[in-house]
């Protein structure tokens, strides 16, 4: 599957979320949360699309070129599942957890049940990574490397900063932005190691 | 290090995503290793020479 039908996917997907939560405010009389909670998945898979078209040519050639191959084909058809699930998993999660769990075991498994399938990912990857050829692994851990040296530098001066008093972060909001911000680091340090090579 | 990847496989009239397939590898790692980026591995660099029907050291020169 090439990048560009990948953006056409998200966006379909985007906006057929965004669709269930217009019906589910319009027409269901969805309590608020549950309709902007769709809406927010819509925006995200539409940004997302977004961002796919608007990266450079070489990228988008490049990245069609791995998905191409055997490992980045059996990635991807596994990717799909594992990211449907997890926008199914957050949004049962947090839903149940506004309504109020008072069990405080099951809070505790609905709300890491989105981190699961994150655990999912992580197989993905990890089989990813040992099925590509070796300039494409070399990539790869060198990225993640530099992705997970760079966030842990990050937020150990974040921590220092917090301790003298200087910011003030939500721990919680702190814990959730790591996964991301390791991703999005470790896509721009992919990009460039990438560029190195061609 | 230079090497004599890109001559030889053009003498056969393949494409690096051909060569890059009777490797099992990426058409970029073809590409690096054509143009000097990167050396590839014993394994890989055997397999090169295996395929060309040449020794390692008539297709790569360390170039010292």
């Amino acid at each position: 599957m090439t990048l560009q039908r990948i953006s056409w996917l998200f966006a379909a997907l985007g906006l057929a979320c965004v669709a269930v939560g217009a019906v589910g405010h319009w027409l269901l009389a969805w309590p608020p949360a549950a309709a902007s909670g769709w809406a927010g998945a819509g925006a995200g898979y539409l940004a997302g699309g977004v961002v796919l078209r608007l990266l450079p040519r070489w990228w988008r050639q490049h990245c069609d070129d791995m998905y191409a191959q055997p490992a980045g084909r059996r990635y991807l058809r596994s990717l799909w599942p594992i990211m449907v699930g997890y926008t199914l998993a957050l949004f049962a999660s947090i839903m149940l957890i506004r309504r109020g769990i008072d069990s405080v075991p099951l809070r505790a498994l609905v709300a890491v049940a989105p981190a699961f399938a994150l655990v999912l990912l992580m197989r993905a990857a990890l089989r990813y990574l040992r099925e590509i050829d070796e300039l494409q692994r070399r990539i790869e851990t060198e990225a993640i490397g530099i992705a997970s040296l760079l966030v842990s530098v990050l937020y150990f001066a974040a921590g220092l900063l917090q301790k003298a008093k200087v910011v003030e972060v939500d721990a919680a909001t702190a814990m959730i932005w790591v996964f991301p911000l390791l991703c999005a680091t470790y896509g721009i340090a992919k990009m460039l190691l990438t560029r190195r090579f061609q | 290090m230079n090497n004599q990847v890109r001559a030889l496989r053009e003498e056969r009239g393949w494409s690096q995503g051909e060569l890059a397939e009777r490797l099992a590898v990426s058409r970029q790692t073809i590409h690096a290793i054509e143009t000097g980026k990167y050396d590839p591995s014993l394994p890989l660099a055997f397999k090169l020479a295996r395929l060309f029907s040449m020794s390692i050291e008539q297709l790569f020169d360390p170039g010292e």
